[in-house]
């Protein structure tokens, strides 16, 4: 008995060293943005573009100096999201997000959207059902 | 001749069916494939070394596993530096899958019997680390960046960056394997033909079972040449004539795939697959998914129409470079 | 005896039926049900992809090349010959033709949309399922599966769009809807927006020869729905396969800015 658990508990723990899962399935985002540059955004969206292979969510920040600038923060790909009940309505213009990623090598007003999340903190697409496909 | 011993080996280990199903016909009488499958699991393609030759999981290490997989995928996990940048989005964004295959193997791989890649032969092996010499002193330079392996590789211009950056081909056609997401791919059976549309990157695998040849060896493509033939309820499907940059798991153009599909069920099946190419590899691998039906549908996944990243990333690395020479010519 | 002789005169009924052209061409393909079966290997033999509309010869892009690029001409496959452009959209079209050399999706690779893939200077693969037909173009790999059962609304705009197929007596009939504003009729300038809705009818008339019908209605470019048609023509040679054209690499240099730059660039 104790030897079928210490094999449960073995088997469990070398899930913990192993790679990631299967495949990554897009270009490096290593290559595109800066891991010493994370930035912090909170803002209202502008317009959410649902394509591959990447969707795009472009969202007014208001910055310390009243001024409002407009970003780009590029997310997963909406086949996923569409596969659990979503669609191009989904995220209605003047949504307040907040977009916790990291800041574009090319000098540009974008980042990857690491952690997005709805202005009150509540996770973003809470609609969605995860298990839609299964 | 080892390959179509394999394939027996293969046949043996297919599931006994039930007794009163059989799979519906396609308009010409062939067992139908039709419909949307997917691939998707958290079996890993490769047995982890500790598990020796460990081949399938009891129930109780079963759920151990899964528990364990679950919560190392998921990506809401935050950690630092550039393997959180390489996670990029939140876990809604990902469906790599939640669940073992309904076979309970520890790998994909069901042959050598360690359920790992054989080694590289020692010619190809040569050829990948002169390869990754030349990467390392071309990186020396700026216009370099890190790839989702991990290591830096040239990124200022396409014909550099991979297959998939690129959005000529992912790795989820030849063979049919599961990725971070949409894996997914729809049957449609015509007379003489089955075609195969993998949903990343819309690739069509047109697959004749009329009995023509193969293209001349001279016409390589990136997802090769498939030509099937009928074998009972099995369609056996051959492909070759690839690109030498289709690189299956280290593999070469030499790549010649056999693949072998049967209806299990109403809802299943089975792929089974085996890579020979011994100008590679020591030995053919052989892998086995059960796959399940989806309800789809296959969306459009127009990846180069939208490459807003890649164009991203070549400019980052030519900022880089101007950079550099701009700070060397001004210490001149 | 006389068995001989019914036979003679049937076969004298069958040469005279034939020297007068009342003898049916080859059969349609049909499947088990009794619908057409329009599998296979097709491809349009005309200059549509240039220019839909009636158009002489021109040269083309690059002098370099002098007669392998140039334009070439066509009668046009617009029925009543042109085609009706509200005014706003016929500047568009003309900006549009000034910079078809640079403008022109099919110049990025990019996937070309319906009815654009339909006559395209490539092959194209009908493969017909039984709940589903896929559509296997060769340009760009670009691919339409096609339900026979409405699907529902599609949850974004796609380059190929969004079909419903359905069968109208032998003619397939595909309603497409939802295709983004981003692909061009032809190399000539002619677009559209995304309000587009095309219906396709595809009408076997012999077993080699489909006839394919595109109506066009787009109100916000359009004063009324006009329509192209054109005959498709089988592959019938031996062996005859699509193969991979995926244009990718073909564009980059157009795409990532190196173009004109390759040799000795950094």
């Amino acid at each position: 008995m104790i030897e079928m658990k210490r094999t449960v508990f073995a088997i469990a723990c070398l899930g913990l060293l192993w790679s990631a899962a299967p495949g990554w399935a897009h270009h490096s985002f290593a290559a595109e943005f800066d891991e010493n540059k994370p930035v912090k955004l909170h803002g209202v969206v502008t317009k959410m573009e649902w394509i591959n292979p990447h969707s795009w969510i472009h969202m007014d920040v208001k910055g310390d100096d009243g001024k409002v600038v407009n970003w780009s923060i590029e997310c997963g790909s909406p086949n996923t999201l569409f596969r659990r009940g979503l669609n191009k309505d989904s995220l209605p213009v003047g949504t307040e997000i907040n977009v916790d990623g990291y800041l574009a090598k090319d000098g540009e007003n974008k980042a990857n959207g690491r952690d997005v999340t709805l202005g009150d903190g509540r996770k973003l697409f809470l609609g969605a059902n995860p298990d839609a496909d299964k | 001749m080892m390959v179509r011993f394999l394939g027996i080996v293969l046949l043996g280990l297919l599931p006994a069916f039930g007794q009163n199903w059989t799979a519906p016909r396609t308009s010409d009488g062939h067992p139908s494939f039709e419909g949307i499958w997917t691939n998707k699991t958290i079996t890993p393609m490769e047995r982890p070394k500790d598990l020796g030759d460990k081949a399938f999981f009891t129930p109780e290490e079963a759920k151990a596993y899964t528990q364990a997989a679950r919560e190392r995928n998921n990506k809401d996990q935050r950690g630092g530096g550039v393997r959180d940048v390489l996670y990029a989005y939140n876990d809604f964004w990902w469906d790599s899958g939640t669940k073992l295959l309904s076979n309970m193997r520890t790998s994909i791989i069901v042959d050598p019997p360690d359920g790992r890649i054989p080694p590289l032969t020692a010619h190809r092996l040569a050829q990948l680390q002169e390869q990754a010499e030349a990467i390392k002193i071309r990186c020396k330079q700026p216009g370099c960046a890190i790839a989702n392996s991990g290591q830096l590789s040239p990124s200022d211009k396409p014909e550099e960056l991979d297959l998939m950056t690129r959005c000529i081909s992912f790795g989820t056609v030849v063979p049919m394997m599961p990725s971070a997401y949409n894996n997914d791919y729809q049957i449609v059976q015509g007379p003489g033909m089955v075609a195969i549309d993998t949903e990343m990157v819309h690739d069509v695998r047109r697959i004749p079972t009329d009995g023509s040849p193969h293209l001349p060896p001279s016409v390589r493509e990136w997802i090769g040449d498939p030509r099937g033939h009928w074998e009972g309820e099995t369609l056996v499907v051959d492909s070759t004539n690839f690109k030498g940059e289709t690189r299956v798991r280290g593999g070469d153009e030499n790549l010649h795939l056999i693949e072998r599909f049967t209806r299990t069920g109403p809802d299943t099946l089975l792929y089974q697959f085996t890579v020979d190419d011994p100008t590679a590899f020591t030995k053919p691998w052989s892998g086995e998914i059960p796959m399940t039906k989806t309800e789809g549908p296959v969306y459009e996944y127009a990846c180069h129409e939208g490459n807003i990243g890649m164009k991203d990333i070549i400019a980052a690395a030519k900022a880089d470079e101007k950079k550099a020479a701009e700070q060397a010519a001004g210490k001149k | 005896m006389t068995k001989h002789v019914f036979e003679a005169a049937l076969l004298g009924l069958s040469c005279a039926m034939f020297a007068a052209g009342q003898v049916p061409t080859s059969k349609i393909s049909r499947t088990p049900g009794g619908t057409p079966d329009l599998s296979g290997i097709w491809q349009a033999l005309n200059t549509a992809n240039w220019d839909l509309q009636a158009h002489g010869a021109e040269p083309g892009p690059d002098s370099h090349v002098g007669a392998i690029g140039a334009v070439a001409p066509g009668p046009g496959v617009v029925e009543g010959g042109e085609i009706p452009y509200l005014p706003a959209a016929a500047a568009q079209r003309k900006q549009n033709h000034k910079d078809r050399w640079s403008a022109d999706p099919e110049i990025k690779c990019y996937m070309p949309g319906v009815p654009r893939a339909t006559y395209m200077p490539y092959p194209f693969q009908i493969v017909q399922g039984l709940e589903t037909i896929m559509i296997s173009y060769e340009f760009a790999d670009a691919v339409r599966l096609v339900p026979m059962k409405n699907p529902g609304p599609a949850p974004a705009d796609s380059w190929m769009g969004w079909s419903i197929g359905h069968w109208d007596g032998d003619t397939l009939v595909i309603d497409v809807t939802s295709q983004n504003d981003q692909t061009w009729f032809d190399r000539a300038g002619d677009f559209h927006s995304d309000a587009l809705h095309v219906v396709e009818r595809y009408t076997p008339v012999d077993a080699n020869i489909l006839m394919y019908e595109a109506t066009i209605e787009d109100s916000k470019v359009f004063s009324r729905p006009w329509k192209i048609s054109m005959p498709l023509y089988r592959h019938i040679e031996k062996n005859a396969q699509l193969m991979e054209f995926k244009c990718i690499p073909f564009s980059e240099d157009v795409l990532y800015g190196n173009a004109g730059q390759r040799e000795g660039s950094k």
